[in-house]
């Protein structure tokens, strides 16, 4: 049998209305309010105890009250952990978004809840767990429950889920890859839906795009006699033996080497290791993919300030976003405290 | 034009003293067709094996795939690449349908990919369904760089091709089991008029690696606009650029999904006006270039819709995008066909470039997805490459998930590497949901 463990505010906790709001957080044993109902339809599984919390103690006391929580769980066991349903209530919602945190992070079990679209706590944690799209007011308690009901049992039971829209939570963020409905291939997928576009009737797109985030250009540099000057390189260029095997493609490290003399850096000395262009040309000369040449000369004609004698290093092809914000924070740490002013970045 | 392709299927490939189509069996004499496969002597330690599927066979470094065929009337299968350039897209020809020419080399490189008869990784690609006569093969010579020895797959290319048409000539005579036509009849003038914007691997900018056109390398080309027929019948040969599981090969030509089902809906939904072969180009006024050529073709064929594929991944979805917007721009509606890579967590931007106006987008399937796969009981190839030769899908360490191959065989790796899986081609029967 497996162990669930749910969380209410003072009101479905019946403990009170507003006026208990500042309720502390309580323990009981087994299900209470709208754990009686989803408890009825758990498979395998039953609501072992419930934690109570007034949503103005948990809104304005957090690190006490989850501290308090955390005391309260200490030495149960549990699978699995609901809170809610949160309806439109808003600090409601969002205490259930900073308990069920918690217990993911710390207890490292699937974790539920269930709100309307517009609660504030959808956008705060919608990344962070399962956030059933719920109704708007407690009217809809019998679905919600069921629809918290119904994911508890698929996720205690180690199903493969179908997706957000398919499992009616608001996505996560997290791109997979699935067999499509009946194993519909592309290219039919792709003729359906420019008909039905042509056609001016509704059609699907397989991937939402909205508009993306534009980094601001800083301004430019007007004297470059005083900078100190910097070489980073996603275009792959190591040293032949290539001791951090930098990897062809899908990098997760970059590299840091030595360019403080112009005799260093020449073919035979430094190649590329990226899979993405013809490396004939870099690994006869690298400097056509970073001009450390150019830059050394700069510097004794006086046009540049002096040189940062290494070069940080990576390959960009293929590379996950997310590694190359790290990355890219990890150079510029190392950059600003070298106290480095401008930073040439060539990919290939 | 009516292209009339005669099918014949094949029920088993065994080897033998002659090289013969009986009764759905194709017998090999391997000895006589490695002697014609190598003609400029740039493969060595040549052999074959058969493979089928659901056998417990895992083949890396895969190369490319070709069906074999003939035509009656004597013109080459490949014309101007193996044979005089002669028109094509018109007439008989006969195909051997079940059955594939397959190619595994001993280096992998960028282009590369790996293939399994049964397990999980069969699931994801159509290769795994068909029967292979595989050739096995090295580079002869040693190459003038790390870089030729990596990637140069032309001479295995060229032995696919020529093995396949090889091949083919056991159906001389013979009487196809079915018949399938093409043809781009009138049709009722107010049916919506639609094209298909081919994109290929044309950014490399020296000979033997993009896509050939009658055999000629595409390198320097402008878009233009072909008769599908043309690439049903062998006109493009599959490029070697680009990783495993994002190909666009002479099979995904001979067989090309977005062709036939645009020739289903002809005359009945839509009139299917031609094929835009579309260029992928290393610079950005190239690209805007050849995203102006396309949009030029496109008005002057008068198109009310157009679908676009990708061919690869990185900066290529900027040509992607580039033919979508322009086309949609000049009041042209698009379909985008893509595969994506949000990364192993699945969290990242999905492709290096995107744009709202490209609002319906078919998903043919994550290339950053990690798999795990079992040890298989054979391997064709060399699974050594996995950590030797880097390349896309595969590496030699890894912080999380240790390096690609394990002790006992059992490999992780993402699908980047997963032959054909991706389907720029427009078979995958796979997507991507937010979860």
């Amino acid at each position: 049998m497996k162990k669930v463990v749910l969380y209410l505010n003072q009101f479905f906790g019946q403990i009170g209305g507003e006026t208990e709001a500042d309720y502390p957080p309580s323990i009981s044993e087994g299900p209470v309010g709208p754990g009686l109902a989803i408890q009825t339809k758990l498979k395998d599984a039953q609501i072992t105890h419930t934690i109570i919390c007034g949503d103005n103690f948990m809104n304005t006391h957090t690190e006490e009250a989850i501290e308090k929580i955390a005391g309260l769980l200490e030495g149960i066991e549990m699978d699995l952990f609901l809170a809610g349903p949160a309806f439109m209530a808003g600090r409601y919602g969002v205490n259930c978004g900073v308990i069920c945190k918690y217990v993911r992070e710390t207890r490292h079990i699937p974790v539920i809840t269930c709100m309307y679209e517009e609660n504030p706590g959808v956008d705060m944690y919608k990344k962070d767990m399962y956030i059933l799209k719920g109704g708007d007011s407690a009217r809809t308690m019998r679905k919600d429950a069921a629809k918290m009901t119904e994911l508890a049992n698929k996720l205690l039971a180690g199903e493969e889920l179908r997706g957000a829209d398919a499992e009616g939570y608001f996505g996560r963020g997290i791109l997979k890859q699935v067999f499509y409905e009946e194993k519909k291939p592309s290219a039919r997928r792709a003729v359906e839906m420019l008909v039905k576009k042509l056609a001016g009737e509704p059609y699907q797109t397989e991937l939402k795009i909205e508009q993306g985030e534009r980094v601001p250009i800083t301004p430019a540099i007007t004297d470059m006699s005083k900078i100190k000057f910097a070489l980073v390189t996603s275009g792959g260029i190591v040293p032949v033996e290539n001791p951090d095997r930098i990897p062809s493609a899908s990098a997760t490290a970059w590299g840091k080497y030595d360019i403080s003399s112009k005799d260093l850096f020449v073919g035979g000395k430094f190649k590329t290791v990226h899979a993405g262009y013809d490396p004939s040309y870099a690994d006869a000369n690298p400097n056509v993919v970073v001009p450390v040449d150019v830059v050394h000369d700069m510097v004794s004609q006086g046009k540049i300030g002096s040189l940062y004698p290494y070069l940080f290093s990576t390959t960009g092809n293929h590379t996950n976003g997310k590694e190359a914000v790290r990355m890219a924070r990890e150079m510029a740490e190392q950059l600003l405290e070298a106290k480095v002013g401008a930073v040439l970045y060539t990919s290939t | 034009m009516k292209l009339e392709i005669g099918n014949f299927n094949v029920k088993d490939i065994q080897f033998g003293p002659q090289t013969t189509f009986v009764d759905g069996i194709l017998t090999v004499n391997k000895e006589e067709a490695i002697s014609l496969l190598n003609p400029e002597k740039k493969l060595k330690n040549i052999d074959f094996k058969i493979v089928r599927p659901g056998e417990n066979v895992r083949l890396l470094p895969v190369k490319d795939i070709v069906e074999p065929r003939f035509r009656p009337d004597g013109r080459s299968i490949f014309p101007g690449y193996i044979g005089l350039s002669e028109p094509c897209g018109d007439g008989m020809v006969y195909a051997m349908k079940g059955m594939a020419i397959l190619t595994v080399g001993k280096y992998g490189g960028w282009m590369d990919g790996m293939v399994d008869m049964s397990g999980p990784a069969s699931e994801l690609t159509y290769v795994s369904k068909l029967k292979h006569l595989v050739i096995v093969a090295e580079d002869a010579h040693p190459f003038d760089s790390e870089f030729e020895k990596r990637v140069n797959d032309s001479a295995f290319r060229l032995a696919t091709h020529l093995l396949a048409a090889y091949v083919g000539k056991t159906l001389k005579g013979q009487t196809p089991e079915s018949v399938e036509t093409y043809e781009l009849e009138e049709t009722a003038a107010d049916l919506p008029k639609v094209a298909y914007v081919l994109h290929l691997m044309t950014n490399q900018g020296r000979d033997g690696y993009n896509h050939l056109l009658y055999g000629r390398d595409m390198m320097l080309m402008n878009p233009t606009l072909v008769h599908p027929n043309e690439i049903l019948d062998g006109a493009l040969v599959g490029d070697l650029l680009s990783c495993g599981s994002a190909k666009l090969i002479t099979y995904d030509m001979q067989n090309n999904p977005v062709i036939k089902n645009l020739y289903q809906e002809h005359g009945k939904t839509i009139q299917f006006v031609g094929v835009i072969l579309a260029t992928q180009e290393a610079n950005v006024d190239d690209k805007n270039m050849d995203a102006n050529r396309v949009v030029q073709i496109a008005k002057l064929c008068k198109l009310d819709g157009a679908i676009v594929n990708i061919k690869g991944s990185g900066n290529v979805n900027v040509d992607f995008f580039n033919s979508i917007c322009k086309l949609e721009d000049a009041g042209i509606k698009t379909v985008g066909l893509a595969p994506v890579n949000p990364g192993r967590d699945g969290m990242s931007q999905p492709m290096s470039v995107m744009d709202p106006k490209g609002d319906a987008l078919v998903i043919g399937g994550s290339s950053t997805q990690i798999i795990e796969l079992p040890a298989m009981e054979t391997v064709i190839g060399d699974l050594e490459s996995l950590v030797r030769d880097h390349y896309p899908g595969a590496w030699a360490i890894d912080p999380e998930h240790g390096p690609s191959l394990r002790e006992d065989g059992s490999i992780i790796v993402d699908t980047h590497i997963i032959f054909e899986q991706d389907g720029c081609a427009g078979w995958s029967d796979k997507t991507v949901v937010e979860f």
